[in-house]
Order: C-alpha cells, then sequence, then structure tokens
C-alpha cells in the first residue's frame, strides 16, 4: 500500500534566516518576555514539556488567546504544538491545527527557522487568519538581530 | 541568504510569479501539477523556474515519501515589504501630515 498524499492547500510553510545561534533563536519562541515582542503583546506561558499546556492571553490579561498543547519538545531544535485560535469565535469553532516549528544551524552564526502549520484541511478560516505568520516571523527576526521588535501592523 | 537582489530577479518573470501565485492559490503542489499550471511550458522550463524561486527563497520544498511537495514561501516577499515599501509609505504618509498641519495652521 503506498502513502498517501496530503491534500494540496492545507500545509503553509514558511523559512527565514536568522543572524543568531539554534539556543538563541529558541530563546526567543520560548521566552515570554521576548514572546510577547514578535506575538502582537500576547502573554504565553508553558512549562514546555510533552503534554503541558501552552497558554497565551491578549497583552492585558482579558482575554485568552490560546490554550494549546505541547506535542513534541526537543530544545533547542523543534517544538511541536497545537493551535486553535481562541481569539476569534469563528476561528476558535474550526478544527484544532498544528505547529512545528524547527531551528537548523547554518554556516557563518546564522540559524534557519522553519514553521510548519498543518492539519488546516477542515479549518479554512484559520488557514486564511494565519497567513500573518509572515509579519510574525519577521518581527521575531527583527527582535533577534536588534533587540527591538517591528512596529505594530497597520 | 539574505540576499535582496535574487528575490527582484526571481518577481521579474511573470512564469515565476504565474507559478507563486498558483502556490498561494494551492500551496503543497507536486512538479507534475505545477507543470499541469503552465501547459506552455516544458517540464525542465518549470524546473528552471523553480530552482530560480528555491534559491531567492521564494519556494521551499518538502519530502513526503516518494513525493516533493512545493510551498510559497511568503518571508522574503515580507521583508522586502518592510525593507522597500513600508518605508516609502510612510514617508509619503508624513509628508500628508505636514500638509493637512500647515493647512489646518493657517485657518
Amino acid at each position: 500500500m503506498t502513502t498517501e498524499a496530503p491534500p494540496n492547500g492545507t500545509t503553509q510553510l514558511y523559512e527565514l534566516y536568522i543572524k543568531a545561534p539554534p539556543e538563541q533563536v529558541w530563546d526567543a519562541i520560548t521566552n515570554p518576555a521576548i514572546v510577547a515582542k514578535f506575538f502582537h503583546g500576547a502573554r504565553v506561558s508553558s512549562t514546555y514539556e510533552v503534554g503541558a499546556k501552552l497558554r497565551s492571553l491578549s497583552p492585558d490579561g482579558s482575554d485568552v488567546w490560546g490554550d494549546n498543547t505541547i506535542l513534541e519538545c526537543e530544545p533547542p531544535r523543534r517544538l511541536v504544538h497545537t493551535w486553535r485560535s481562541l481569539y476569534d469565535p469563528e476561528l476558535a469553532a474550526e478544527p484544532e491545527s498544528r505547529v512545528t516549528w524547527e531551528i537548523e544551524p547554518q554556516p557563518g552564526g546564522f540559524s534557519k527557522l522553519t514553521l510548519v502549520h498543518d492539519r488546516l484541511d477542515r479549518s479554512p478560516k484559520t488557514a486564511a487568519n494565519v497567513r500573518g505568520w509572515s509579519y510574525i516571523l519577521s518581527s521575531l527576526k527583527t527582535v533577534v538581530e536588534t533587540g527591538d521588535p517591528l512596529p505594530p501592523i497597520r | 541568504m539574505d540576499d535582496g537582489e535574487l528575490v527582484f530577479k526571481a518577481l521579474a518573470d511573470p512564469t515565476r510569479r504565474l507559478l507563486l501565485d498558483r502556490l498561494f492559490e494551492h500551496d503543497g503542489m507536486t512538479l507534475g501539477e505545477l507543470e499541469a499550471e503552465v501547459p506552455q511550458l516544458t517540464r525542465f522550463g518549470v524546473m528552471r523556474h523553480l530552482s530560480v524561486l528555491e534559491a531567492a527563497g521564494l519556494v521551499a520544498t518538502r519530502r513526503q515519501g516518494r513525493h516533493k511537495f512545493h510551498y510559497l514561501n511568503p518571508i522574503p516577499i515580507r521583508l522586502i515589504y518592510e525593507r522597500w515599501i513600508d518605508k516609502y509609505r510612510d514617508r509619503a504618509a508624513a509628508a500628508l501630515l505636514d500638509l493637512k498641519d500647515q493647512l489646518e495652521a493657517n485657518q
């Protein structure tokens, strides 16, 4: 029996190079003080252990943006967690999807960061919404390389 | 690695822009599926354009079993946007705001 290919259009892939070692990129995606700088001011909390929750609140703490679960965690190379967009009721009603962060060391002191957002087959509105990863990830790059976030999106 | 020149050159070709548009609508296509999207090109032609897009970081590939899937990587376009478009838009916006201040001050 052959392996079935996944249906098209249900996986999003983002790749970027960051001038920093993998440990520094890992710290940026798991350290709440840094995540807040590139992720719309989100307040995240997690123990980053497999099975642990990855919770995310709005900057003032009044709204729950995410209540996800850590599926894999291999510092400083790989982090996998579930995704449901709780910041919007229409998106929250769609099935859970999955986010994989991969960090690979590169020559010249660079890291290659790949983010794969998949299992979006039955979550078309979420798929359209999370195209915003482009802005988040380029802001992450700016934060890691300069310490300052990009100006807020207009 | 962040060579904007490769991105501009890759985007300068209409067929390559067409391939990116097709991937935006329908991400994760195999070479065979992409070939069907541009029937005017030979298989070799499609591969050549894909390699230019890959070198510029605009297309990333993943293997799964026997299949190789092509994905649009929007990050280089985002970085160009921030580097080249946001900046000049800000300048135009600032000029308009100055004009508004002057006109209102004269009233």
